[in-house]
């Protein structure tokens, strides 16, 4: 199970393996942006579970729908994550996972609504500690909400009680620091 | 230029990649990238800035996973390579239901019932011309039934003057008038019946205006018996007017209905015990 050999491809390898579909492509495609990916749907999803079965979905489309991802539109990456994204939140606003939810809520109901209010500031997920440095705390809350939590920024304005401008700013500004870091 | 870094800042390039966009914004983005190198480098940018924070941010799925999503993804992958346009065709497959056929199926069922109709009444005309042949038939064979009853029932009558032992049966024989003539009269003076034998008559075939009159003679004056027809159909016993007793039996040919007395001259048969 815990076999560590990773394969790694360049970008442009993986895609043109993924549209001859060989099988080298779907590792290669695991083995670079699961975590990354599953990072995403378990921001939205906290029952782990349904978040691997989201992960699972989420290589399906892909996999299935690689005929509809265009390089000249952007990054692998970026098209995926946003499959990724929007699964997560199909799930989580369907019938039976709402139902789940009211379950869920009756039985730990502090811990639940803790790791809602919570989530954006959780140390543990965070990763590497100079990020949280890097971002001030309100470019920090807005980018994960839209980026982890699946908001819109007219939601996160919502959530956070500040003007549509004011979040188009920050969140601006957010993955401008994030470059800067990268850098 | 200016416009250019304007539209940078505006964040709409941000939304873009997070896909926070309307589908007119998102092609106006792509028109915009494609016209300006400096918004598409931007872009790739801030996709590179995000690709990085998730990395930053991720989450190692369990080890089982990795098995769990690359066999349902390689399950079908030689069948996908044997036929690789198969997920784009995948609408082609689609069966269109086929609504017509089920208004054929009542078309169909309705001629069905209508000729059945049709032979149904072809059948029940027959058997009803049938039955009225039968009931005719069955008429017929009534009527016979009841002829032959009655011939049975007179014959029976007729025999039973035969067997009677009270009955005398006479010869009555041609007189000088008509020699040929003959005619056989059963008498039983017990029972006072008298009987002529029809078919044993031999008597000349009588005119519309003339009947045949039977006479007993009584102390020698006649009785009227009563009148017959000669004809040579008829073959039954009939029955004439009763009496006790008689010396001589007589018949004379007399106007239709009979008359009170006889005309001698006119005797055709006599006979005497």
């Amino acid at each position: 199970m815990s076999k560590k050999r990773k394969i790694s491809l360049s970008e442009e390898e993986l895609v043109l393996a993924l549209r001859h579909r060989e099988k080298i492509a779907v590792e290669a495609l695991y083995d670079m942006y699961s975590a990354s990916l599953f990072g995403v749907i378990s921001r939205i999803i906290n029952d782990t579970a349904v978040a691997e079965d989201v992960l699972q979905d989420t290589f399906v489309k892909i996999w299935n729908s690689f005929t509809t991802y265009s390089a000249e539109k952007g990054r692998l990456f970026t098209w995926m994550v946003n499959i990724a994204r929007n699964l997560a939140i199909d799930k989580i606003r369907s019938k039976d996972f709402k139902n789940q939810g009211k379950n869920q809520e009756l039985e730990n109901n502090v811990t639940f609504i803790d790791e809602r209010r919570n989530t954006v500031y959780k140390p543990e997920l965070l990763g590497i500690k100079e990020l949280v440095e890097t971002l001030k705390p309100e470019q920090k809350s807005i980018l994960d909400l839209v980026y982890f939590k699946g908001y819109t920024h007219v939601e996160a304005a919502d959530e956070l009680g500040v003007p549509l401008g004011t979040i188009k700013t920050r969140l601006r500004m957010a993955i401008v620091q994030l470059r800067k870091h990268f850098n | 230029m200016e416009e250019i870094k304007a539209y940078i800042e505006s964040g709409i390039l941000e939304l873009y990649v997070l896909g926070d966009v309307t589908a007119q914004e998102r092609a106006e983005v792509e028109a915009m990238a494609l016209k300006h190198p400096a918004i598409k480098a931007e872009l790739d940018e801030i996709e590179k800035a995000l690709e990085l924070y998730a990395e930053a941010n991720a989450v190692e799925p369990a080890d089982n996973q990795r098995d769990r999503v690359l066999n349902s993804l390689l399950t079908n992958l030689s069948d996908d390579r044997t036929f690789p346009s198969r997920a784009t065709k995948a609408e082609d497959n689609i069966v269109p239901f086929e609504s017509p056929k089920q208004t054929n199926f009542y078309k169909y069922a309705f001629a069905a019932c209508l000729a059945l109709l049709i032979v149904s009444i072809i059948a029940l005309v027959n058997v009803y011309s049938n039955l009225k042949q039968s009931n005719t038939e069955l008429a017929v064979l009534q009527s016979q039934n009841q002829h032959f009853s009655n011939r049975v029932s007179v014959m029976d009558h007729e025999l039973s003057v035969f067997r009677d032992p009270s009955f005398k049966l006479l010869k009555l024989n041609g007189t000088a008038k008509s020699p040929s003539s003959a005619l056989t009269v059963a008498w039983s003076p017990s029972k006072k019946k008298v009987m002529i034998d029809m078919a044993n008559t031999n008597m000349p075939v009588n005119d519309k205006d003339h009947q045949y009159q039977l006479w007993a003679l009584v102390g020698g004056k006649p009785v009227d018996l009563g009148v017959f027809d000669a004809d040579t159909t008829s073959k039954d016993m009939k029955e004439m007017k009763e009496i006790a007793s008689a010396d001589a039996f007589a018949v004379t040919l007399e106007k239709r209905g009979g008359s009170p007395t006889p005309s001698l001259d006119q005797m055709m048969v006599l006979g005497k015990f």
